[in-house]
């Protein structure tokens, strides 16, 4: 298994998300990729568009791997709890009352999602946080 | 094993190294962390430990051996074995439909599926929202995801289309007649192929009323074919749940057998006492040739 981000060229900084284990390959563009979800020892990578591929590792393989290859450079990808990854750049809507988290691209994708109470609490606590600290450097 | 299974479900963090925002959540990974877990949990084996044998000395020394919490009295075991529970369905109508129940067990929320007066089958391939004949429908054994086939033993309409023991589960169907059990062996694969019956393997999770401990660990949406005394459902978990959790949920809820059905938010159908349809999970299905179904249509 492994995973790669790399510019499909010079010009046009396209990462990837690429899982390969076995028979099977999933490459997905970073920008693309919503969140995963954990289904036992699977994970479910959901794009975008709605559409999901279930892949044969755990969710805390997925995310070594995008833990290794990023590294200290890349920020936009959470760990929810046990089991879920989110694109942060999605967050749409947290709901705490309903344990319910909207990730959307506001132009057509919009899927919803339960986390626990407490989670969603730090979440939000962590997005007003990014927002305080990008108004202070305006 | 993932170094990074050491999360809680009310924790988060950046995967990567996001801004500094003063939480405790932007901070990365903390490698340090799981040395000072490891530390803190051999100091306090090794401090129970001691206290462990300090107070087994004393008892020795000077007092009977006690037993702190009072263990259940055989007649209560026999009793809860042999009494017949009180049935979750109702028992009055006569047509043919699915009740939907909603049980709370163990902080564990059940949807519970009774199909009532159905005649039981598999099927390979979703079946059609069309046919109002089918009353409950959902996902039954597990299909490989490299080469979409059946996993373990699958039997339809007496013809073997998988052979294998991958788990120890089955189920039988023969003359409309369901057994769920565990066994290695089960003649119920040789009879189904002889009488035109249906059979497949799945995971074991409660045999004869005892807890199937099974080696797959994470939480997912959990269901469970289950025979309640003669009672049989779809139990499924609301939430995601480790598999011990969900068959002592089944246990305690008096389920004498059960096997796994295809988890998560697998497809799954069924229609009401109004004759309303309603789709379970429509996220997977549809996916694979051999996907298949348990299902109960109308016996009239």
């Amino acid at each position: 298994m492994f995973l790669c981000i790399f510019a499909s060229d010079n010009r046009i900084a396209v990462k990837f998300i690429v899982i390969s284990k076995g028979t099977e390959l999933v490459r997905v563009p970073l920008d693309r990729l919503m969140y995963i979800t954990s289904d036992g020892n699977y994970s479910n990578v959901v794009s975008l568009d709605g559409r999901s591929r279930l892949v044969s590792l755990q969710l805390g393989q997925i995310e070594d791997l995008i833990a290794d290859q990023v590294g200290d450079s890349f920020g936009s990808f959470l760990r929810l709890g046990r089991g879920l990854i989110i694109n942060l750049d999605y967050v749409h809507i947290i709901d705490v009352a309903k344990q319910r988290i909207v990730l959307s691209d506001c132009a057509g994708s919009w899927h919803e999602l339960t986390a626990s109470r407490e989670v969603l609490i730090k979440l939000k606590s962590y997005l007003e946080s990014l927002t305080k600290m990008t108004d202070e450097q305006k | 094993m993932s170094r990074n299974d050491d999360i809680k479900d009310n924790e988060f963090r950046v995967i990567g190294k996001g801004p500094d925002t003063g939480t405790d959540s932007g901070k990365g990974r903390k490698p340090w962390r799981g040395w000072i877990v490891v530390a803190a949990v051999v100091m306090l084996l090794a401090g129970a430990g001691a206290l462990y044998l300090y107070q087994r000395q004393s008892t020795i020394a000077t007092e009977p051996e006690v037993v702190f919490e009072p263990l259940p009295e055989k007649d209560d075991e026999v009793k809860g074995i042999t009494e017949t529970p009180v049935p979750l369905g109702n028992q009055k109508d006569s047509t043919s439909y699915t009740e939907h129940l909603e049980i709370d067990i163990n902080d564990i929320t059940l949807d519970i599926y009774i199909p009532h007066h159905g005649i039981p089958s598999l099927s390979v391939g979703a079946p059609d929202i069309n046919d109002g004949s089918v009353i409950l429908a959902t996902q039954a054994a597990d299909i490989r995801a490299d080469n979409g086939k059946i996993v373990g033993a699958f039997v339809l309409k007496g013809k073997p289309l998988s052979w294998g023991l991958s788990k120890k589960g089955f189920c039988g169907i023969i003359d409309g007649e369901i057994t769920v059990g565990v066994a290695d062996n089960s003649p119920l694969f040789e009879k189904a192929t002889e009488t035109g019956g249906y059979f497949f393997r799945q995971f074991p999770l409660v045999d004869n009323g005892q807890l199937v401990e099974n080696e797959y660990k994470g939480k997912s949406i959990r269901k469970a074919l289950c025979d309640r005394r003669g009672e049989i459902f779809v139990a499924m978990s609301r939430t995601p749940e480790s598999f011990h959790d969900f068959a002592q949920a089944l246990v305690d809820l008096g389920v004498s057998n059960a096997i796994y059905l295809v988890g998560s938010q697998s497809y799954g159908i069924y229609r009401d006492s109004a004759d309303s349809l309603t789709v379970i999970y429509d996220k997977y299905g549809h996916r694979y040739k051999y996907e298949n179904y348990i299902l109960w249509r109308k016996d009239s």
